[in-house]
C-alpha cells in the first residue's frame, strides 16, 4: 500500500495547524467568491498571485485549491437564489434550482447542493488518489510528440467545442497564444516582441490578463451595460431535506459523479458538458409526477446531478493538471501558474520530485470537502448575505483588490495602466461574445506546447511525419480532427 | 442586426487584423534560426499572424453577411438587451482606474485606492440611477473606500509582506 502510506503522509503535512488554516481561508474567500456575482474562482486565485512569492509551495497550493473547489460551493447557492447564475458552471443548477427556490423549496435545493457537491467531490478525489499516480508513472513513458498533441486537444477543445462560435472562441485562443509569444524563447532564449522593454523579457504576468479580462472587464461590463438591471432574490427556506428527497437526490448524485468524473480527467476542458449531459439523463430517467416536476416547480434530480457531476469534473481535473502539466480551464491555467512561479513544472515527474506537496495537496481535498460541508449546511444563511451588498460598493470594492493582484506581483505602476487596458479588451471581447477562457489557457500552454513541437520536431530530425509514425500522437491527432469535424457535422444534421 | 452592428463587428475584424499585422512586422525581426528541429523561433510567431489573419477574413465575411454566427441574442426569449449603454459611468471607472495607476506611488495605496473605490461607486450608481449623486453619497463611498483600503494594506503587507506602496514610511499609512 504505497499509495496508502503517501496519502498518510499527505494528511500529516496537511494536518499541521497552519496548513489547516490556510485550507480553511481558502474554502471560507472560496464559497465567497462562488456567492458574489462579478467575480469568480479564476479571478481570485490570480488576484492572490502575488503571496507566491513570499508563503511556502505547499500551503499555499492548499490556499489555492480551497479557493478552486470552495467557489464551486459557493456558486451554486447564487445560482439557486438569484434569477442569474454567478458563473457558468452552475447554469444548469440554475434552471431546476431556481424553480424549486421560486416554488419555496430553496432550502432543499441548497442542501441537495451542497451534500451532492461533497459526495461527488469526495469520490471523486478518491479517484485523483488512485489514478492520479498511475497516470504519472504511465506518462513518463510519453515522449514530446504526445505532449504536443495532449496540449493541442486540450487547446482545441477549450477555444472551438466550448462557446457559441469556433471561429470567435479560435480568436480568442490565438489572441491568448499571442500574449504567450511576449517573452523569452523557452528554447533559445531569444526575445520576442518585448520592445526592448526589460520587464517584457518574462513575458506578461498571468495576473494582469487574468484579472483584467475577468475583473476589470466585469466591473466595466456593469457600469456600462447593466446599470438599470435589477434582481429579484428567491426567499431562503429551512435547508433540509425529507425522505422523498434524499431518495432522489442519492442516485443523482451518484449518477452526476460517473459523469462528471471521466470528464474532468481528459483535456477536453470545461463543466459545461458533463453538466448538461448529467441534466439530460435525470430529466430522461424521472418518471410520473417527478417528470413533471421538471421546469415547472423544479425536480430536485435537475440540481442533484449537474451539481454533483459539476463537482466531480472540477475535481478530477487535477489530475491532467499535476501528472500531464495540461490545465483544462481558466483556473486551472492559473493554478499552473502559480506552480510556475515556484519554479515547479507539473508534469509526471511531480509526483516523485514534490511528492509532499502533491500529497498533502491531495489530503488537503479530503479535507476541504468536509470544511465545505460544514460551511455550507448549517451556515448557508450566512453566505445569502452576501447577496445584499450593493452592486456600486461590490464592484468598486473588487477594483481594489485587482489592484492588489496587479500591483503586488511586479510593484510597477504601469501594470495598472496595462491592467486598465486589458480590462478593456476584455469588454469588448464580451460585448461581441467572444469566449475568455481560451485567452488564459492559450496564454499559458501556448509557450508549453510551442517547445514541445519543437522538441519533437528535433526527435523526428526535422520530419513532421514524426506525429504520425507514433501510434498514441497519431491517435490523439485523430480525436482533435473529431473533435474539431464532428461537433459541426451533429449540427449539420439536427 | 442593424447598420451599426455590422459597421461595429466589422471593426473588430479589422482590429483583429491589425493584431495580425502587428505580429507579422515584429515576427520579421525574430531569428528563423532552427536546429535540429527544422523551424526556430519564428516558427509560432507567424503561424499565430497567419491564424489571426485568416480568422480576421471569416470575422470580416461574417459581420458583413449578417453578422458574427451564433450571437446569443439571436436565441429568442431571452431577456431583451439592455438599454443604452451609460458612457458617463463607464468615464467615471476608468478615471478611477486611471487616476489609480498615477497616483499609487506617490500618495500611497491607501489613499490612491480609496480614491478610486469612490470614483468607480460614483460611476456605477450614476450607471444604477441616471441621475448625478448627492454630496452624502460621495463622503459614505470615501469611507467604505478607506474601511476596505486600509484594512487590505495591512493584511498583505503585514501578514503576506507583499510590498505596496505607502504614503509614509511607518507601513501603517
Amino acid at each position: 500500500m504505497d499509495i496508502f502510506s503517501q496519502l498518510l503522509q499527505g494528511f500529516a503535512t496537511a494536518g499541521t495547524p497552519i496548513n489547516l488554516l490556510w485550507a480553511f481561508v481558502g474554502c471560507a474567500l472560496g464559497t465567497a467568491v462562488g456567492v458574489l456575482p462579478g467575480i469568480g474562482p479564476a479571478t481570485a486565485v490570480a488576484m492572490l498571485l502575488p503571496i507566491t512569492s513570499q508563503v511556502d509551495a505547499t500551503a499555499s497550493m492548499i490556499f489555492f485549491a480551497g479557493i478552486y473547489y470552495g467557489a464551486m460551493y459557493g456558486g451554486s447557492t447564487t445560482s439557486i437564489l438569484l434569477n442569474t447564475p454567478g458563473e457558468t458552471a452552475s447554469m444548469v443548477t440554475a434552471m431546476e434550482g431556481n424553480k424549486m427556490a421560486k416554488s419555496g423549496r430553496a432550502g432543499a435545493a441548497l442542501a441537495t447542493a451542497a451534500i451532492g457537491s461533497f459526495v461527488a467531490g469526495t469520490i471523486a478525489t478518491v479517484m485523483v488518489t488512485l489514478f492520479a499516480p498511475v497516470v504519472a508513472e504511465y506518462a513518463v513513458r510519453l515522449g514530446p510528440p504526445e505532449y504536443f498533441c495532449l496540449m493541442l486537444l486540450a487547446l482545441t477543445t477549450v477555444s472551438a467545442v466550448l462557446g457559441q462560435s469556433t471561429m470567435r472562441g479560435l480568436a480568442a485562443l490565438f489572441v491568448g497564444l499571442a500574449i504567450g509569444l511576449i517573452g523569452m524563447d523557452q528554447i533559445t532564449g531569444q526575445a520576442r516582441y518585448t520592445g526592448g522593454v526589460p520587464e517584457l523579457l518574462d513575458g506578461v504576468e498571468i495576473v494582469l490578463v487574468a484579472v483584467g479580462l475577468f475583473a476589470v472587464a466585469e466591473a466595466l461590463h456593469a457600469v456600462l451595460f447593466e446599470g438599470a438591471s435589477s434582481e429579484s432574490q428567491n426567499k431562503l427556506s429551512r435547508v433540509r431535506m425529507t425522505g422523498s428527497d434524499w431518495r432522489r437526490s442519492v442516485p443523482a448524485w451518484l449518477r452526476g459523479t460517473a459523469i462528471g468524473a471521466p470528464f474532468g480527467c481528459i483535456p477536453a476542458g470545461g463543466t459545461e458538458i458533463p453538466t448538461f449531459l448529467s441534466y439530460a439523463v435525470e430529466k430522461k430517467l424521472a418518471r410520473g409526477e417527478n417528470l413533471a416536476e421538471f421546469g415547472k416547480q423544479g425536480a430536485i434530480e435537475g440540481v442533484a446531478g449537474p451539481e454533483a457531476a459539476n463537482n466531480a469534473t472540477v475535481t478530477t481535473a487535477l489530475i491532467p493538471l499535476l501528472t500531464l502539466g495540461i490545465p483544462v480551464s481558466n483556473t486551472t491555467a492559473i493554478l499552473l501558474g502559480a506552480f510556475q512561479n515556484y519554479g515547479i513544472q507539473p508534469g509526471p515527474q511531480l509526483f516523485t520530485t514534490s511528492a509532499s506537496l502533491v500529497w498533502a495537496l491531495i489530503a488537503s481535498l479530503y479535507i476541504g470537502n468536509v470544511m465545505l460541508l460544514v460551511l455550507n449546511l448549517p451556515l448557508v444563511g450566512l453566505w445569502v448575505k452576501l447577496l445584499k451588498v450593493p452592486k456600486p460598493q461590490l464592484y468598486a470594492g473588487i477594483l481594489i483588490f485587482a489592484t492588489v493582484g496587479a500591483y503586488g506581483m511586479r510593484q510597477s505602476a504601469f501594470d495598472l495602466v496595462l491592467l486598465y487596458a486589458i480590462g478593456v479588451l476584455g469588454l469588448v471581447m464580451r460585448r461581441f461574445d467572444f469566449p475568455t477562457a481560451p485567452v488564459v489557457v492559450g496564454m499559458i500552454l501556448g509557450p508549453l506546447a510551442e517547445a514541445q513541437l519543437r522538441n519533437a520536431l528535433s526527435i523526428g530530425e526535422g520530419k513532421w511525419t514524426v506525429f504520425l509514425e507514433r501510434p498514441l500522437s497519431l491517435g490523439l491527432l485523430c480525436v482533435v480532427l473529431t473533435v474539431l469535424v464532428l461537433p459541426r457535422l451533429l449540427k449539420k444534421r439536427g | 442586426m442593424g447598420w451599426s452592428n455590422k459597421v461595429r463587428q466589422s471593426a473588430v475584424a479589422l482590429a483583429v487584423l491589425g493584431l495580425a499585422g502587428v505580429l507579422a512586422f515584429g515576427a520579421m525581426d525574430i531569428s528563423s534560426e532552427a536546429g535540429y528541429a527544422g523551424i526556430g523561433p519564428n516558427f509560432l510567431p507567424w503561424l499565430v499572424a497567419a491564424g489571426l489573419a485568416v480568422i480576421a477574413i471569416f470575422l470580416g465575411f461574417e459581420a458583413q453577411t449578417g453578422g458574427f454566427r451564433d450571437m446569443p441574442e439571436a436565441q429568442a426569449d431571452e431577456v431583451p438587451p439592455p438599454g443604452a449603454p451609460c458612457w458617463r459611468g463607464f468615464a467615471w471607472m476608468s478615471g478611477a482606474l486611471l487616476l489609480n495607476a498615477a497616483l499609487i506611488t506617490s500618495i500611497g495605496f491607501i489613499l490612491s485606492c480609496t480614491l478610486c473605490f469612490a470614483c468607480a461607486a460614483h460611476g456605477l450608481r450614476q450607471a444604477q440611477s441616471g441621475a448625478p449623486q448627492s454630496l452624502g453619497s460621495w463622503f459614505s463611498d470615501l469611507a467604505v473606500g478607506l474601511l476596505i483600503a486600509a484594512p487590505v494594506f495591512w493584511m498583505f503587507t503585514k501578514f503576506l509582506a507583499i510590498s505596496l506602496p505607502g504614503l509614509t514610511r511607518s507601513g501603517w499609512l
